[in-house]
């Protein structure tokens, strides 16, 4: 019998990439549920699991360690980007003199309170000003909550998400200037001119080129998904490179990348889905654990931690408090809007922690501030989900019709009319920030030769610059097929393809039958142009409140988002014979089933789009 | 009958009013951002010296900031002799430190590097001698964070070539008695011969110079300043693949750690450190850690 060499086994400790990765993930993987559990966010699962994993704790990941902390900083980076592209640009613009209004007191007292605070302490005006900016700043945690109750569309919900736009803005700006007085050289003006010139270059760079950059590159390179999500955290890193490179910190570089990607990146799109999951699988729990890493409970416990936690806590929650108590008034909201509004406004974490971080990396602040705020964030983030666990229920939800542009689907029977219809759903879709899904239909018998199809749109889409991520409708009826759709997808707008009039009776056809089951409005898209030269409008007098107003209104509307400003009008009256359509048009109009029955035949290279009255 | 029609601004359907129009800030909100910037002007007015925020230094002897090195000269960090020290990265960075603390002076000390490493600091605020923080020396004192990245880089006589281990091997090595190369050069290279140690860094390239030794490591900025120093007879040849960095180290329990940690944070910052190296150890050292190459050690 052989003996095993057992002896000459070498069993090394573990190290390496591999090692550390495994760690970091295995906190990932264990630490939220088991804080979930314990009835806790979440994030408090990864701070400690970070803690844990450090050199404060076990040190499984040695202080030397620059992996984590610099995938860290990618991950912070991708935090702001996201809070910049998942902002409702439209609900902004609805609420925009509340959240105006509340935005400026939620940020303004916090930070008056947090200078007092650090003023009092003998900080230096540097550190009492990042102080106040990072108190005033708050991080929408508390809104998926808030969102599944179905508040989101609620006025003071609105304000509250809104306002964020304001407070975080206004916060990174303080900690763009209060870190280029730190890190640059010179006199305060030459400073303040190195700040206000790197704003405008960050703003033009964000704002201005890279959406058209990145329009350009989705519809010449992103025709692939990856490229397409890629493309995205080019953008993103480009915008934070473009602010290191002016004096200005990386994250205010990726917020302003977020806004600027807001429009081209719909947040119910599949691009803003691989986005948000890649963020929450990966790069925002790296962030969170690489900041446990920082915890030393030796220090949290500290007497002197504790009681700057303690003056945090009263200047941040205590601000937030006082700015919804200074708004309750003005903007009509009871007891328990406020609340809801507080418990929104409430918690710290995103620019929070990276304002803090920053602080900390530029030597303005000291381990003890960084802890105390780490108490502050985990006392915020606590309080305000019980403060909205328990309050959400008293709030009663606003029904809010979706805008226009919100989801459209376009249903189409013949890819020949992908083109001209994504064109429609793409413009419609661009100032809602929304998204255009493609249902293309099949008789089931056929459906094995449409699937081959759905590539086709795929491209179509991608074309235009947007993913329409298409899907196959096999019924054996378009208009129920479409109807099921609308149930499942809640379009706020359905264009249904007809290639020509002839193809279907107009009156008692799909279209119409689509309109008559489902609230959303509907438009027959007869016929396809390869280029829109020209957008009509077909105009009747009716009287504004009347259906046949509200239709009107509606196809003026479609009108003006397709055709910009160059939009002409076919006043259309009894006298009148019916319109000639050229080649390269697209009429808009409202239709009666009177009209739908008489509806024109386009001639070829030229198409209309027939608004139907709504159910 | 062709019209032009002026754009819509919303409509009708019960469904919310929304502008066609891109989004824009309308001129309020530059209100709080240039109430900040004026804010920022505050801020720049005021001096750049450390604050409570940052933590509290306290020297053992008020307004002067004592600090302990080993030797004096080093090239590139501490120029000059022990009563007359002219410059270098560590000197400079103590006066900076200084500086940030409120300090009117820097006192220096010398002590033999064993026993600084081994805690024994005698009266000093610090101790800035190219000391790498290790899990034993930490029994002794507390370190701050890194001011240099520091890989062990080997040193050697211009020409001579080290293509892999096996080369490496079969030179004779150098180190410097109580510091942490010998056990890497133990652990990673495992020459042939016995490591010879040295007491001072000064005998190590004297004996590279003399051919005494074939390669001795150390510190990468310090190697770089050695060949630096050397008049093109010595050469940083590579760099051996183990984290190391160099940082102050403090008496056990010193309530000054966070201070300097805070100090170390802003010089990296504000470009400071980068200046030093460059000024004092050299343009390359700044880029060495890119330009030198990495010794394979495991076959």
């Amino acid at each position: 019998m052989s003996v095993l060499p057992l002896a000459a086994l070498s069993v090394k400790s573990p190290a390496g990439p591999a090692w550390e990765f495994l760690v970091l993930f295995l906190v990932v993987l264990i630490g939220p549920p088991l804080l979930e559990k314990a009835r806790l966010p979440g994030i408090v699962g990864l701070l400690i699991g970070g803690y844990l994993i450090g050199s404060n704790g076990l040190g499984a990941i040695g202080a030397g360690n620059t992996t984590i902390p610099e995938l860290g900083q990618v991950g912070l980076l991708y935090l702001m980007f996201v809070a910049g592209v998942e902002l409702d640009l439209a609900l902004l613009r609805v609420h925009r003199r509340a959240v105006l209004s509340f935005g400026v007191v939620t940020f303004t007292i916090p930070m008056a309170l947090g200078v007092i605070v650090g003023i009092s302490m003998s900080w230096s005006v540097a550190a009492a000003l990042l102080l106040g900016s990072l108190l005033a700043s708050h991080t929408l945690l508390s809104y998926p909550a808030v969102r599944d109750a179905g508040l989101a569309s609620h006025p003071a919900v609105a304000t509250a998400v809104g306002a964020t736009v304001i407070t975080d803005t206004a916060s990174l700006v303080v900690l763009a200037a209060v870190s280029g007085t730190q890190v640059s050289g010179g006199s305060p003006s030459s400073i303040a001119l190195q700040i206000l010139v790197g704003l405008a270059v960050l703003t033009v760079f964000s704002l201005v080129l890279l959406p058209r950059l990145v329009r350009f590159a989705f519809r010449h390179l992103g025709t692939g998904r990856i490229v397409r999500y890629v493309l995205a955290v080019t953008s993103l890193l480009a915008a934070a490179t473009v602010a290191q490179v002016m004096g200005i910190e990386g994250i205010v570089g990726a917020f302003f990348a977020g806004i600027g990607l807001n429009r081209l990146v719909p947040n119910e799109g599949p691009l803003m889905e691989r986005i948000d999951f890649f963020g929450s699988a990966v790069f925002v729990p790296v962030f969170l654990v690489s900041v446990g890493m920082l915890l030393k409970p030796s220090v949290m416990v500290e007497p002197e931690t504790l009681k700057l936690a303690g003056l945090f806590i009263l200047a941040s929650c205590g601000g937030k408090l006082l700015a919804v108590l200074a708004s309750k008034r003005s903007l009509r909201m009871n007891r328990s809007e406020a609340l809801l509004v507080l418990g929104l406004t409430m918690p710290q974490a995103a620019a929070t922690l990276a304002a803090t971080i920053v602080g900390y990396d530029i030597g303005l602040f000291d381990q003890s501030v960084v802890n105390a705020v780490l108490v502050l964030i985990l006392i915020s983030i606590v309080a305000a989900t019980l403060l909205v666990q328990h309050t959400k229920s008293a709030v009663s939800p606003v029904r809010r019709e979706d805008a226009l542009g919100k989801r459209i689907l376009v249903a189409l029977q013949d890819t020949a009319q992908a083109p001209i219809g994504f064109a429609i759903g793409a413009k419609v879709a661009a100032p809602d920030g929304g998204v255009v899904r493609a249902l293309l239909y099949s008789f089931r018998a056929n459906a094995a030769i449409m699937e081959q199809r759905l590539s086709e749109l795929h491209r179509d889409g991608f074309a235009l610059g947007i993913d329409v991520d298409p899907a196959l409708l096999v019924h054996t009826s378009l208009a129920e097929g479409v109807i099921d759709a609308a149930a499942a997808e809640q379009p706020s707008l359905v264009l249904v393809g007809q290639r020509s009039a002839a193809a279907h009776p107009t009156l008692g056809g799909p279209g119409e039958a689509v309109a008559a089951a489902i609230s959303a409005p509907v438009a027959i898209l007869l016929g396809d142009v390869e280029r829109i030269e020209e957008v009509v409008l077909v105009r009747r007098d009716h009287a504004p409140d009347s259906n046949d107003g509200q239709v009107a209104a509606i196809a003026a509307e479609l009108a003006r988002r397709v055709g910009g400003r160059g939009i002409t009008v076919y006043q259309l009256d009894s006298s009148r014979s019916r319109p000639d359509v050229a080649p390269g048009q697209l009429w808009i109009a409202s239709a009666d089933s009177g009209q739908l029955n008489a509806a024109p035949e386009p001639p070829a290279g030229a198409a209309m789009l027939l608004v139907l009255q709504p159910n | 009958m062709l019209l032009a029609l002026r754009p819509r601004r919303g409509f009708g359907h019960g469904i919310e009013r929304v502008s066609g129009r891109r989004f824009r800030w309308s001129g309020r909100p530059a209100l709080p951002v240039a109430a900040v910037l004026v804010a920022l002007t505050v801020a720049g007015c005021s001096n750049r010296n450390s604050s409570p925020a940052a933590g509290t230094f306290t020297p053992r002897v008020p307004g002067v900031l004592t600090v302990a090195t080993a030797l004096i000269p080093t090239t590139g960090f501490w120029d000059g002799t022990s009563e007359h020290v002219t410059g270098g990265f560590e000197y400079e960075l103590a006066r900076d430190f200084a500086r940030r603390f409120g300090l009117h002076s820097v006192h220096v000390e010398i002590e033999p590097f064993q026993r600084i490493v081994s805690g024994h600091l005698d009266g000093a605020d610090l101790a800035l001698a190219l000391i790498s923080p290790t899990a034993e020396r930490k029994q002794h004192l507390d370190f701050s964070d890194a001011y240099l990245d520091a890989a062990p880089t080997v040193v050697a006589r211009t020409g001579t070539e080290i293509p892999d281990l096996a080369a490496a091997q079969q030179m004779r090595w150098g180190a410097l008695r109580g510091s942490t190369f010998d056990g890497i050069i133990s652990h990673l290279i495992a020459p042939d011969d016995p490591i010879r140690l040295f007491s001072h860094d000064a005998q190590i390239e004297a004996a590279l110079e003399d051919g005494a030794i074939d390669a001795a490591v150390f510190d990468m900025p310090y190697a770089v300043a050695i060949a630096r120093g050397s008049g093109g007879r010595l050469r940083a040849t590579a760099q051996l693949p183990v984290d190391e960095s160099i940082a102050a180290a403090l008496p056990r329990g010193s309530s000054n750690v966070q201070a300097v940690n805070s100090a170390i944070h802003a010089f990296t910052a504000d470009g400071t450190i980068d200046a030093l190296t460059r000024r004092w150890v050299g343009t390359s050292a700044a880029d060495a850690e890119n330009s030198i190459p990495l010794l394979r050690t495991e076959l």
